[in-house]
């Protein structure tokens, strides 16, 4: 067995007093594929950023070729070859794709960047991930998935011997997802270490040689994936047995229209026409950025949307805007939860009573404590953990997205649209909203949700509209839905498509 | 693999393709710059003779680099209050010691060392405590500007008129010197320090991690910041030929006008040098086209305002309506 690149050992690290890592080991082979995988909160990106020196370890050591390293910072990491697809893109939109990927490490020449050079190198780096758009392109001017391939193309550059790639995969099309694959099966033949974080099991079962599972900060796994399926993994993460992750289906449809459209147009949308019923769950599906979140904008209100005909909860016509489909019992969860769902730097009993305020009457005085009892009584329902009193953003992900969930729950809304609600959600509290999701549904409410997980759309709706390029190119029933159906609706006739 | 015709693009190439994408943002400004041009020239025929070039350039050139040293500081997300301070305190150092024992080229040399060294100070403060700039550099302005009453308490000092005539004669000298500040600045950019500049004003953190020495950039751009002011404070002396220690007052919000005409945004990050100079010239070309065709002074402010309201409000109509 050959010696680990790149060590973390028994490094521990907190934040304002709060524990993070405790203690965690982790050694990064060559020619393997590592997995790290926890739920969100379980410190996976605070390993990293250690491992990658852009935090310092309170006690441990991190090794290089088995030496100890003191100062670790991120361009001694980039000298000693260990280059970070991070989450969170790192990305200068007003610069070209060829001056982001060599973003820290140009090649020079006289003091001055060398332009040849930096062509040469980052035209391999973009040919390695598939990306032929000019390299003088602004980065701004990318859709997402294409900077997330700019970002990796950007790791690639720095010919890496460790490459940590943080959920690379959330916002790639299918072919990207694909070329990436291809490309860390064939780092891997070359000896490079790889550490893989990703929420997508299958892809860990598939990719992966070993894991390690971290879960409130602690190493509970440290072993080959040899003879691990993905339930056994499940276990690993949640530190006991899953059961099924989504609750048992049963349709609680009703025969009440919710919302009808007919003629709608929004955004990207064009012409589209749907039904949904009070007691249902429509998935929205498709590949990113087709149109989705459009058509639950204008249907919120929160767009300039046009209808032939639409009847939302009983009464004729699309709502003006926000409060107007507040009032009429629409509620909406976005899926970037940072910047939409929550107000992160305001305590979570404000951003519980948002909504709440926007429904008082302007010039009455608040009434502290009948806040405080409608906070701590979603707190519990949802089981919300922390308190109250702190700012949102001392919350998990998992635990903001319930925030984010409950804050309308005072208004009774009856229809819930959710836009892409587990994203980067731990698996716990993945299975608290669906059963959440189930119950609003069984009460006689209707569910719109929309979702990039496509196993979330198979087993949790009554029928999944499948949008492609602005329309909806079909509408699957429960008993049609399958992985393979979705997917192949969403890809059209030609399978190669890449996502817009 | 597949295309190898990227790999195998040459360097110039490269660099003139991605000028030319920076070019696109700008391009409607450069317009506008250029009917404004028109109308001035219609309006006073002399823009051009080789005076009327020299005296328009003149009026120009402490406005053009005013309006860098606040596009730089723009571009790294910071901003600063102190312009006109540092261009009032330029001139009176230039005025106190040119004619002394230093001479003209001490003199100088001085006065770029008052500016570096006081835009790095500003800058150690901003970057390394951590302190918003906007008030790092409004304290700064008060300190700066006493400093300058205090080496020159009223107008008064001189700059050496051969000095005097050949900046602000009748010669396109200064035309000529900020030819070679752009230069310099297109150099800058195209080292490694200079181009991390756009990294480190829109995404710090992701900067950091990419290995950007993300405070140097900013320190640096907080010192260029500084030179250029109490290098248009040297002008503005030799424009006089005497010092004045609030002469430099109207410059720091100028400053910012320039600069978000020509595109710059508060956000770092965002925007091009020759956009504000392009801005710059278009407020220069405002206030004479505007003096030409008779406006009183208060209409003159108020059109001025109004203009840099469309300015930015223009693009951002054009961008909803994509």
């Amino acid at each position: 067995m050959s010696a680990p690149i790149l060590a973390a050992r028994g490094v521990s690290k907190g934040f304002f007093g709060n524990p993070v890592l405790r203690s965690v080991s982790i050694e990064l082979m060559p020619g393997r594929v590592h997995a790290l995988l926890g739920e969100n909160g379980a410190g996976k990106s605070t390993l990293i950023n250690l491992l990658s020196g852009a935090l310092r370890p309170d006690s441990g050591t991190i090794e290089i070729d088995g030496q100890a390293v003191g100062h670790h910072s991120p361009s001694e990491a980039r000298r000693a070859g260990i280059a970070v697809v991070q989450q969170e893109l790192s990305l200068t939109s007003s610069l070209s794709i060829a001056e982001n990927i060599g973003l820290g490490a140009y090649p020079r020449r006289h003091g001055l960047v060398d332009y040849g050079a930096l062509a040469a190198r980052a035209g391999a780096a973009c040919d390695l991930v598939g990306l032929h758009e000019p390299l003088a392109t602004p980065v701004g001017d990318l859709s997402l998935g294409r900077r997330q391939m700019v970002e990796i193309a950007k790791a690639l550059y720095r010919k890496p011997r460790v490459l940590i790639l943080d959920e690379p995969t959330s916002s790639l099309s299918a072919t990207e997802t694909r070329i990436l694959t291809g490309l860390l099966e064939r780092l891997r033949a070359e000896g490079v270490a790889i550490l893989y974080i990703s929420h997508r099991l299958e892809e860990v079962m598939r990719l992966c040689q070993h894991v390690t599972v971290l879960k409130d900060g602690t190493c509970t796994a440290d072993r080959s994936l040899e003879g691990v399926n993905a339930a056994g993994l499940v276990r690993l993460m949640v530190g006991r047995d899953p059961g099924d992750l989504f609750p048992h289906w049963t349709s609680t449809r009703t025969a009440d229209t919710a919302i009808a459209i007919s003629g709608f147009s929004a955004g990207a949308m064009q012409d589209v026409a749907l039904d949904i019923k009070a007691g249902e769950v429509l998935g929205i599906g498709g590949l990113v950025g087709q149109g989705q979140e459009d058509l639950l904008l204008g249907l919120y209100g929160a767009i300039p949307a046009k209808v032939a005909s639409a009847t939302v909860n009983g009464a004729p016509g699309l709502p003006a805007n926000v409060p107007d489909a507040n009032r009429r019992g629409l509620a909406y969860v976005p899926a970037d939860r940072k910047r939409e769902g929550l107000h992160l730097i305001h305590p979570i009993i404000t951003n519980l009573m948002l909504p709440a305020f926007a429904r008082m009457p302007a010039l009455k005085l608040r009434s502290r404590s009948a806040e405080r009892e409608t906070a701590m009584r979603l707190a519990t329902q949802f089981a919300i953990k922390g308190d109250l009193g702190r700012a949102a953003q001392a919350l998990s992900g998992g635990n903001q997205q319930k925030v984010a969930l409950a804050k309308w729950m005072p208004h009774d809304p009856s229809v819930l649209l959710l836009n892409d609600p587990t994203r980067g959600v731990d698996v716990e509290t993945k299975r608290e909203i669906y059963n959440m999701l189930s119950g609003f549904a069984a009460s006689g409410k209707a569910v719109i949700l929309l979702s990039s997980d496509t196993p979330e759309l198979v087993h949790l709706c009554d029928r999944v509209a499948v949008v492609r390029e602005g329309k909806i190119a079909t509408v699957l029933d429960h008993g049609e839905l399958s992985e393979e159906a979705i997917v192949a609706a969403a890809m059209g006739a030609e399978r190669e498509r890449e996502a817009a | 693999m597949s295309d190898t015709s990227l790999a195998s693009q040459s360097g110039t190439a490269l660099y003139l393709a991605i000028q030319r994408k920076r070019n696109i943002g700008v391009r409607s400004l450069f317009l506008v710059v250029l009917a404004f041009l028109v109308a001035y020239g219609v309006l006073f025929p002399g823009l051009f003779t080789a005076t009327g070039f020299a005296k328009f350039t003149q009026s120009w050139f402490p406005l053009a680099l005013v309006a860098m040293a606040q596009a730089i500081l723009m571009l790294t997300g910071g901003i600063s209050l102190a312009i006109g301070a540092l261009v009032s305190l330029g001139a009176v150092v230039a005025a106190t010691t040119m004619t002394g024992p230093l001479g003209v080229t001490g003199g100088t040399l001085l006065v770029c060392v008052v500016g570096l060294g006081i835009g790095a100070a500003t800058g150690l403060i901003v970057v390394k405590l951590r302190l918003p700039a906007i008030v790092v550099t409004l304290a700064g302005s008060f300190i700066i500007a006493g400093a300058a009453l205090l080496v020159l308490p009223r107008p008064g000092g001189a700059i050496p008129d051969w000095l005097s005539n050949s900046l602000a004669g009748n010669t396109p000298a200064a035309f000529g010197v900020l030819v070679v500040i752009v230069l310099a600045w297109k150099l800058y950019l195209a080292t490694p320090l200079g181009l991390s500049l756009y990294a480190a004003g829109e995404h710090p953190v992701g900067a950091y991690r990419s290995g950007v020495p993300v405070d140097a950039a900013r320190i640096a751009a907080y010192a260029i910041s500084g030179l250029l002011c109490t290098g248009a404070g040297l002008f503005v002396a030799a424009q006089t030929g005497s010092g004045d220690p609030i002469i430099g007052n109207s410059f720091t919000l100028n400053s910012i006008a320039a600069a978000v005409l020509g595109g710059i945004g508060f956000l770092g990050g965002q925007g091009t040098m020759r956009g504000a100079l392009a801005g710059s010239l278009l407020l220069s070309l405002m206030i004479s086209v505007m003096f030409f065709l008779g406006f009183t002074p208060v209409a003159q402010y108020v059109a001025q305002g109004l203009i840099i309201i469309g300015a930015v409000a223009l693009p951002q109509f054009r961008m909803r309506a994509k």
